[in-house]
Formats: C-alpha cells, sequence, structure tokens
C-alpha cells in the first residue's frame, strides 16, 4: 500500500492563542483506506482535517511544529500549496459554501478557478453530477435542495476536480436519515471506485458499519489508530476518551460469555450471525 | 388527569410559498410530558412546534397555550412560558458576548439585576461554560455555540423547554449533559418537546413520540410501541436504533414491546440465554 498523507510530529496552536490543539500528531494513511476520525468535540478533528488540506496553517494562520507530507511532497515545502490538487474537503455546513445560482455553476466555480477549458469542465459536470445523482438539477438553485441534496452537492463540487483524497467534516450531523444514507452510500461508492476517504462522523454505527480503520482524537492527541474491529473492542478505552462503541458491539461484549466469542461484532450482519448462531444451539426464548 | 398545557385543533399551516405545512393537526400534549417529535425533514415537525409559543398563527384551526387561543396572546409572554431553542444556534444569537447572550432573556423577561445574576451562574455552572463567558457567540464552535443556546433558555426555566435537533453535533459528553438537563427540567415540573433524528437519543430519553409525515401525525405513543410499528416508520422513512433492529430481527417481530436501549437488551437475553 502506497502512503498518500504522512503526518509526522504534527502539533498546531491557533493565532493569539497558547495551547496546542494538536499535540505532536503521528500516523500514516495508505492510498485506498477509508478512515473514520472520531473524538470528543474539541479534540482537534476539524483543526486535524484542515491541516491536511493546508487551510491551517498556510491560509488561516497559527504555529505549527513537524510536518504533513501530501503524496510525497511536504507541505512545509510547498506552503500548502499541492495539497488541494490531491484532496478535497467537504464541510458540516454545506450551505455556507454555496456562492453560485444554479447546481451547474456551483460544480463549475473551483473548475474555473483553476483555468480547466470548457470541454474538461462540461465532462466533469456531467461525472460529477452523475456521481452524486444531481444530473436531473444542474439548473436548480443549490439554495433551495434538501440537505441531503447540499451535501452531495458539496461533494460533486470537490469531486469535479477529481481527488485523489475527499475529506468530509462531520457533513452528515445535520442530515436526516434519508439524507445521511445518502452521503454514506454515495462515499461508499466512491471509495469503491478508488478514492481514499477520510471521514469525521459522531455517529459511530455508520462510521463501524462503512470505514476499515478508526483513528481517535482526544485533546489533540491520536490515541487509537488501527482497524475498525479491533479499535470498538476497548469499550472503558473509548468511553475513557469520551467515545461511544456501537449499540450491538456494547451488548455482545457484556453478553461475550454466553456467546463464548473471542471478538464482538461491529456491523449489523456480523452480529446477526453471532446471535443466530447462538440461537440455533443454544436457543433464546 | 394530566393538566393539558397545549392543544391543537385542526391546525393548518400553509406558508407564502404556497407549501401546505401541516394539514389540520389535532395534538394535546399535557404537563410533565416528555415528547420526541420524530419524521423526515419537510414533515412539519418543526412548523408544529413554531405554534405553540405564536412564532407562527394558524393558517386555519386553532392552537390554545393554556386553554387561550395564541392569536389572543403576546407572542413575549408565550415565549417566557414556553422557551424555544433553535436548530441553527447561528440563528437565535445577537449579543456580543456569551455573558450577554445569557442575560438577555431574563432582563427581558423583567428579571431584576440579581435575578439575572443568579439564573445565568446556575446555567453557567450546570453547563460548564465558564471560560466562553466573554468570548462573540459567533466565533465559538457549532457545539458550544449550541449549549449556549440551550443555556440562554434555561437562564429563565421555562414551563415548556422547545429544543429543535438538540443533538446535533454534540460528543457523548454534550449528549450525557443534554440528558441531565432534560432529566432535572423533568423531574422538576416541567414539559420537555424535543424534535429530534437522533433515534438512539428519542429511544431512551422520551415518555411519548410523535411520528409525523407530510403535515400530519400517523403514530403518538410509547417509544416501545412506536418502535414496533415497522409500516409507520417505514413510512416516515426511519429507523429504530441499532440495538432495537437486531431485537426486532432476532425475535422475527413476535415481541411485544420494542427493546429502547442497549440495557435493556442485555438484561432480556441475559435472562433468556442463561
Amino acid at each position: 500500500m502506497k502512503p498518500i498523507i504522512e503526518v509526522k510530529g504534527y502539533s498546531f496552536v491557533y493565532e493569539n492563542t497558547t495551547k496546542k490543539v494538536l499535540d505532536n500528531v503521528s500516523f500514516v494513511i495508505n492510498e485506498g483506506d477509508f478512515v473514520g476520525i472520531i473524538g470528543r468535540n474539541r479534540s482537534g478533528k476539524s483543526t486535524l482535517c484542515e491541516s491536511l488540506v493546508g487551510i491551517l496553517p498556510f491560509v488561516m494562520g497559527g504555529s505549527w511544529e513537524g510536518e504533513i507530507i501530501v503524496d510525497g511532497k511536504s507541505l512545509n515545502d510547498t506552503k500548502g500549496a499541492g495539497a488541494t490538487d490531491v484532496i478535497g474537503i467537504v464541510f458540516q455546513d454545506a450551505e455556507s459554501q454555496f456562492t453560485q445560482e444554479t447546481v451547474e455553476d456551483e460544480i463549475s466555480f473551483a473548475m474555473c478557478n483553476f483555468g480547466y477549458s470548457r470541454e474538461l469542465m462540461r465532462e466533469r459536470i456531467l461525472y460529477a453530477s452523475e456521481a452524486c445523482g444531481l444530473r436531473d438539477m444542474l439548473d436548480r438553485s443549490p439554495f433551495k435542495l434538501s440537505g441531503g441534496q447540499q451535501q452531495r452537492l458539496a461533494i460533486a463540487c470537490i469531486l469535479a476536480l477529481q481527488p485523489r483524497v475527499i475529506v468530509l467534516d462531520e457533513s452528515t450531523s445535520q442530515l436526516d436519515p434519508v439524507g445521511r444514507d445518502e452521503v454514506f452510500n454515495l462515499i461508499t461508492k466512491l471509495h469503491a471506485a478508488g478514492s481514499t476517504v477520510i471521514m469525521v462522523d459522531h455517529n459511530i454505527e455508520k462510521i463501524a458499519e462503512y470505514v476499515n480503520k478508526v483513528l481517535v482524537l482526544y485533546e489533540g492527541k491520536v490515541v487509537e489508530f488501527d482497524e475498525t474491529h479491533k479499535v470498538f473492542q476497548n469499550k472503558e478505552k473509548l468511553n475513557a476518551h469520551n467515545v461511544r462503541i456501537p449499540q450491538i458491539t456494547d451488548a455482545a461484549l457484556q453478553l461475550k460469555d454466553q456467546l463464548e466469542i473471542t471478538e464482538a461484532p461491529i456491523r449489523m450482519e456480523e452480529a446477526k450471525l453471532v446471535f443466530d448462531r447462538y440461537k440455533r444451539e443454544v436457543g433464546i426464548k | 388527569m394530566k393538566e393539558c398545557i397545549i392543544q391543537t385543533q385542526d391546525l393548518v399551516h400553509t406558508y407564502p410559498t404556497g407549501v401546505t405545512a401541516l394539514k389540520g393537526v389535532n395534538l394535546s400534549i399535557y404537563r410533565n410530558d416528555k415528547i420526541s417529535i420524530i419524521g423526515q425533514n419537510g414533515s412539519g415537525k418543526t412548523t408544529i412546534v413554531r405554534h405553540f409559543n405564536g412564532l407562527l398563527k394558524p393558517t386555519s384551526g386553532k392552537v390554545l397555550l393554556y386553554g387561550t387561543d395564541t392569536t389572543q396572546q403576546k407572542v413575549g409572554e408565550m415565549s417566557r412560558k414556553v422557551g424555544y431553542v433553535f436548530q441553527n444556534p447561528s440563528h437565535q444569537m445577537f449579543c456580543t458576548t456569551v455573558k450577554d447572550e445569557l442575560e438577555a432573556a431574563p432582563k427581558n423577561f423583567g428579571f431584576t439585576a440579581q435575578e439575572t445574576k443568579d439564573a445565568v451562574e446556575e446555567v453557567v455552572e450546570l453547563m460548564n461554560i465558564k471560560d466562553v463567558l466573554n468570548v462573540h457567540p459567533l466565533t465559538l464552535d457549532y457545539t458550544t455555540k449550541k449549549i449556549v443556546t440551550i443555556a440562554s433558555v434555561l437562564t429563565f426555566k421555562p414551563d415548556v423547554l422547545i429544543l429543535d435537533e438538540p443533538t446535533g453535533g454534540l460528543d457523548e459528553a454534550g449528549r450525557v449533559m443534554l440528558t441531565n438537563i432534560i432529566e432535572m427540567m423533568h423531574r422538576n415540573g416541567h414539559t420537555v418537546i424535543m424534535i429530534s433524528h437522533d433515534m438512539d437519543y428519542v429511544a431512551e430519553n422520551s415518555d411519548r413520540i410523535i411520528v409525523m409525515c407530510e403535515g400530519e401525525i400517523i403514530d403518538d405513543g410509547v417509544p416501545e410501541d412506536i418502535f414496533l410499528n415497522a409500516p409507520v416508520l417505514q413510512r416516515a422513512q426511519l429507523e429504530p436504533p441499532q440495538i432495537t433492529q437486531l431485537d426486532l430481527y432476532l425475535e422475527n417481530g413476535n415481541q411485544s414491546r420494542a427493546i429502547l436501549s442497549v440495557k435493556d437488551f442485555v438484561d432480556k437475553y441475559k435472562q433468556n440465554i442463561n
């Protein structure tokens, strides 16, 4: 697996403050990974996302130590430039990032700024709108879309630039269940098609269901970074860092002895198998 | 019989755009109810609660607050009784510091300087926001904004507390704090009405659930029954909590009440397995 993002001893302090919001953070994300970043509020998740694309510190300021290497290039050397060619970021509040009157113009906006040719733009608008299920809405106003559609549009805008990595910072927290599933399904498709995905989300059940690695942040430090099913076995440790585990995992861990399992299921299909087996063998009244 | 404090009678609400968000809703809310209103975006949840304190007026039908038509009462007076925490915290902040923000409502409602000070101190302590008192509210992160808006409504302890999507963006610690606040208000006899998409949270923090779909109430009952009603949930495009779903699967729909929490589930299966 080829590393696409390498974070080495990275610390960050916002301007006019003294607290290290990120404190000596190191980890590697490989091409094709689907990583969930979880942690309590103010643990540094958004700061980390914005640092990966170079918004922090190179655009918004702040002081830092260590380095972030994106696709082999240190952002320290490029002053953050180049990261946005590789990584696209979608924020929590999609609506606040829209400026255009139609979905089509919104998708074109970044491409115009990057000086794409008209033909290439046309091609990418079709690709991104198709991938995000917005093909029939190109002449609609971004501001009149539903929450799920707006998030899909925000994703389409970065998809048009064909980044190799997509970062989603709490993109589903304002959505209803239908909108949330729309976003998760879309992201899963993009991941299956080869994109590297980094997703910050509070919905632990969905994170467990979809991602293959989990990074836990606590007070600016990485306290856990491993495969999803391993991370969620350690309830006490996660709880101590103000993160819960999926409900089905929690239940299975509490019934571990009766179920005779060494590892608790983290996904619904796995849980069904475990409990079904027990039901067959022992019988549940 | 508990006192009915809010009643809607054939309530219809049509927005100026021509969209009819409520299509003749009849609903009674009783003192000390702990209610969640659930449903998809656009189902009418926010529209209905905005009638409870007169922020919206009926297109037809009636809303009675303590037996009196809301069109006959002043919004200011109704807001004192029915405190409303908006979904988007930026929509209800207008002061330049968190402290001013917290003092605004009590001052507005005629609290004395000492009463205002005491009220603010109490919520600051309760919600652990002392370190942001002198910060501009709009520069806060989303979650802290959310906590400040809840705190600002708690300062005047409204009879009815309405929380519109309170868990959006809250972490575990935030959810625990919110639960404590809801419990405290409920214990002290207040009525709590929550709008939420967060089914895990709703299942564990409601005595009564109202399901809305396309401007109508399609179910109203206790969570143990609501989360068993697959056709209604499907129509409202809602999913029960994960643990409820696992139990529904294992029981093949033959149970008499829905499991609402991990504890419920573990208690049930521990008993059955042994």
